[in-house]
């Protein structure tokens, strides 16, 4: 990826205007960057499941399917919200937008409280990193995660903050990153939540 | 392909990104602090093992050894020398037959000249070191 | 040389290329204990001479990072050092307490150096790396205090730049993760666990910040290619190297006591520490093949070129050879990290050292580049010590491979001791590169002082 964007300067003149890319370049090395480590992460689960599968399909039935679920819809709601909020400030609308980003933020909040609920059962329990290898993966990746639904909500915050002040010149740019960063954050559930809580 | 690439953006995700992995870091360093007492058996600590780690450390033991594989890489390790070298008495005996002038040719540990308290407190270090559970490190008796 | 304080940076590079040839010197000595055990012995056992070895190559990477500093910071504020005199007492101070601490190792027995430096006031000496006594430890807090205030009040006072700012960042962090060397609890997990808070954090962490800086600063110079270029991929660079390198301290926490989920996280992001290393080199490549001018430094675009290759190698591959909890539970401890070690630290910070020292020394010394005589040979010089460093990782990955299979994997394991005996043939033929090493640094001394028609005089 470094390669071809390094390139990039001498070939702008040359590339079809259409093919433009949303947000900014930085945040997509960002990007593949956390897609990268989370990928290595989803490898190393199948690696570790192949190896307990027992160990894994009793582990996963302790898990809260209905909590898991109910959070896949907030951040795909979330994920709506965004989306309308980019396009709301791409028709000139920055007070919308700002509105849609407080609807966004608040399925992020939501996401939070189901989580911390589905922590504490499990804690109560007494189940810790150190429990087994499945319980390993399950905190790991579900915290992992977790944080990041935090940055992604911090990161739409800033940009509620910077539309409410009016928006400048870059900040359909920064809009934009924060909407791909979002999503980015988003799409790792969809593919976290049947992997860790369905998948047998 | 085109679109914006600033060094704004580079640089909040820089930051952005530093601290998170950085909060990240001292949350499993949390919960390894919680984890800890069950494997490093700190509650058998005596002053003795206390003393024992001090005379390994103002000895620079592992400017030569390896303790649980950390150290230098001239001498064998340290950590299973206690059960590789037959108990206590095996250690400080080793420990103490070292000659002065070293081995023509070999590589031999200095003579350190310690007192029996001292040989004692060293070898009852490394049989609190051995049974630390380091997830089954090192893989057999040779280290 | 546009501001006439940097001129300290010549001593603080003096000062490391002096110290640079006593590390290499002692590393011949423990190459030759490897194979002849009785060398020096029992006046300089193997122990001392590692801990004079290591530490000098710390200490020396110190001055060439303050040496740097000191040269760029200036140039990228537009403003004259805060402070000239300050910086060089501080000189004085380190120097003198560097080589006194290396003439205690030499002197007098370690335990007796910890008995009579305070060591029995707070107990921080005979760990790996660390081994300075109290006092020189508490010095190199002070001097590095006074210089971080020195660089910190020239920053603030002048143009303030991404590259000055990461720099900061990078000597900042390295003065606060020293701090844990001060932390030695007598529970030994605990005391490893933030030994690692020094140790990793230094070289996997914000020296990194302090390599990216110099070798942008380089870059610009060199290339001439625009600022704004470079500092943004500066910053995507450093953000891959921490976001990789500050999870991936747990490849540390595997063997040491400390919870076993540490092998996974820490092979998922070790993992990925090669990607910010290999992101660097192209960095290096594309800005030199895109430069806007021929600088009449060759031999620092060279040193350039090479930091970002050999930092890949060293850090990224070898590193990762043996990152992963399964393959490391065979090799942790052996000639392979031995192996690691060498070519990663002779890649990203000697090499970056080397590469600042080449590009300002001349200018420093009135022109903007040596004379073609001096380039060539200093080059020679990159070659021969480049590629004997090639050939010492090498020999010493075929050396471990060995003791690992001897030692740990084969159906009846060998002792420490026969094993070493058995793989003595690659030690000699490591320790012969060594001596290749040294003439390439031999060279590279030379090289400063050779004559020939001058090249353009310095802007």
């Amino acid at each position: 990826m470094s390669t071809e964007s390094l390139a990039l300067p001498a070939t702008t003149g040359t590339a079809p205007p259409e093919r433009r890319l949303a947000g900014d370049l930085a945040i997509w090395v960002f990007i593949c960057a956390e897609l990268l480590a989370f990928a290595v992460f989803f490898v190393a689960y199948g690696v570790a499941r192949a190896r307990h599968v027992d160990m894994f399909n009793t582990g996963q039935l302790t898990l809260d399917r209905n909590a898991g679920a109910l959070n896949t819809v907030l951040l795909i709601t979330g994920s709506w919200f965004v989306v309308q909020a980019v396009a709301r400030l791409r028709g000139g609308d920055p007070g919308g937008s700002a509105g849609r980003l407080l609807l966004a933020l608040a399925c992020g909040g939501g996401f939070l409280v189901v989580k911390v609920f589905e922590y504490k059962a499990k804690f109560a329990l007494g189940i810790s990193l150190s429990t087994d290898t499945f319980y390993m993966f399950y905190i790991s990746l579900t915290f992992f995660h977790l944080m990041h639904v935090l940055l992604g909500m911090v990161i739409l915050a800033l940009l509620w903050n910077s539309l409410r002040r009016g928006p400048g010149p870059t900040t359909l740019s920064s809009l934009e990153s924060g909407a791909a960063y979002w999503h980015m954050v988003d799409l790792v559930w969809i593919i976290l939540f049947p992997l860790v809580y369905v998948m047998r | 392909m085109s679109g914006a690439f600033t060094k704004s953006m580079a640089r909040n995700i820089f930051y952005g990104g530093t601290v998170f992995f950085f909060l990240l870091f001292l949350a499993l360093s949390f919960d390894t602090h919680q984890a800890l007492p069950k494997r490093d058996h700190r509650a058998e600590i005596t002053p003795q093992i206390a003393h024992g780690k001090k005379l390994v450390e103002v000895n620079n033991c592992i400017g030569c050894h390896t303790l649980m594989g950390e150290g230098a890489y001239f001498a064998p390790e340290l950590g299973n020398a206690i059960a590789r070298l037959g108990g206590r008495e095996g250690i400080k005996g080793f420990i103490k037959s070292r000659p002065a002038e070293g081995i023509p040719g070999r590589r031999s540990m200095p003579q350190f000249n310690f007192s029996d308290d001292d040989l004692e407190a060293i070898a009852a270090y490394l049989e609190h070191v051995n049974k630390i559970d380091d997830a089954n490190w090192p893989p057999n008796i040779q280290g | 040389m546009p501001f006439q304080s940097q001129g300290v940076a010549k001593y603080y590079f003096m000062a490391a290329i002096a110290l640079f040839a006593g590390q290499i010197l002692f590393g011949l000595i423990m190459g030759l204990q490897y194979v002849w055990g009785d060398f020096l012995f029992p006046a300089i056992p193997f122990n001392v001479a590692r801990m004079v070895h290591t530490n000098l190559l710390i200490v020396w990477l110190l001055f060439g990072f303050m040496g740097g500093a000191y040269y760029l910071i200036p140039e990228e504020s537009e403003t004259e050092l805060y402070s000239t005199k300050l910086a060089m007492l501080l000189f004085w101070v380190f120097l003198i307490a560097g080589a006194l601490t290396i003439v205690g190792y030499l002197a007098v027995p370690y335990a007796t150096l910890a008995k009579y430096t305070g060591n029995d006031l707070l107990e921080t000496m005979g760990r790996e790396f660390l081994e300075q006594p109290l006092i020189t430890k508490v010095g190199i807090v002070i001097v590095a205090l006074g210089f971080l205030f020195n660089i910190t009040m020239t920053v603030l006072k002048g143009r303030k730049t991404a590259i000055s700012t990461v720099l900061l960042l990078g000597l900042w962090g390295l003065a606060v993760f020293f701090l844990f060397s001060f932390y030695n609890p007598v529970n030994v997990v605990e005391d490893k666990f933030f030994w690692w808070w020094t140790v990793h954090l230094w070289v996997e962490g914000v020296w990194e910040l302090i390599l990216g800086a110099l070798l942008a600063f380089v870059l610009i110079k060199v290339t001439g290619v625009d600022r704004e270029v470079i500092e943004k991929w500066l910053y995507v660079i450093i953000t891959l190297t921490l976001v990789t390198g500050v999870i991936g301290t747990g490849h540390h926490y595997f063997w040491i006591g400390t919870p076993e989920y540490w092998q996974w996280w820490g092979s998922i992001f070790s993992a990925l520490e090669p990607i910010p290393f290999f992101a660097m080199t192209v960095f290096a490549f594309n800005m030199v093949n895109r430069r806007r001018r021929e600088h009449p430094n060759r031999a620092a675009t060279l040193w350039a070129l090479g930091t970002g290759v050999m930092a890949f190698l060293g850090a990224g591959v070898w590193g990762f050879l043996h990152t992963l909890a399964p393959v490391n539970y065979y090799t942790h401890g052996t000639q392979i990290t031995a192996a690691h070690g060498h070519m990663a630290f002779y890649g990203a910070y000697a090499m970056v050292v080397l590469c600042m020292i080449s590009y300002a020394m001349p200018i420093m010394r009135g022109r903007a580049a040596n004379s073609n005589k001096a380039q060539v040979l200093e080059m020679w010089s990159f070659w021969l010590m480049t590629i004997a460093m090639v050939f010492i990782t090498l020999f010493l990955t075929a050396a471990g491979i060995l003791q690992v299979w001897l030692q740990r994997v084969s159906d009846t394991p060998l002792p420490f001791m026969v094993v070493q005996d058995k793989i003595s043939l690659f030690y000699w033929m490591r320790e012969w590169t060594g001596v290749v090493f040294l003439i390439g640094l031999v060279l590279y001394i030379l090289s400063f002082f050779v004559k020939g028609e001058e090249q353009a005089k310095a802007a």
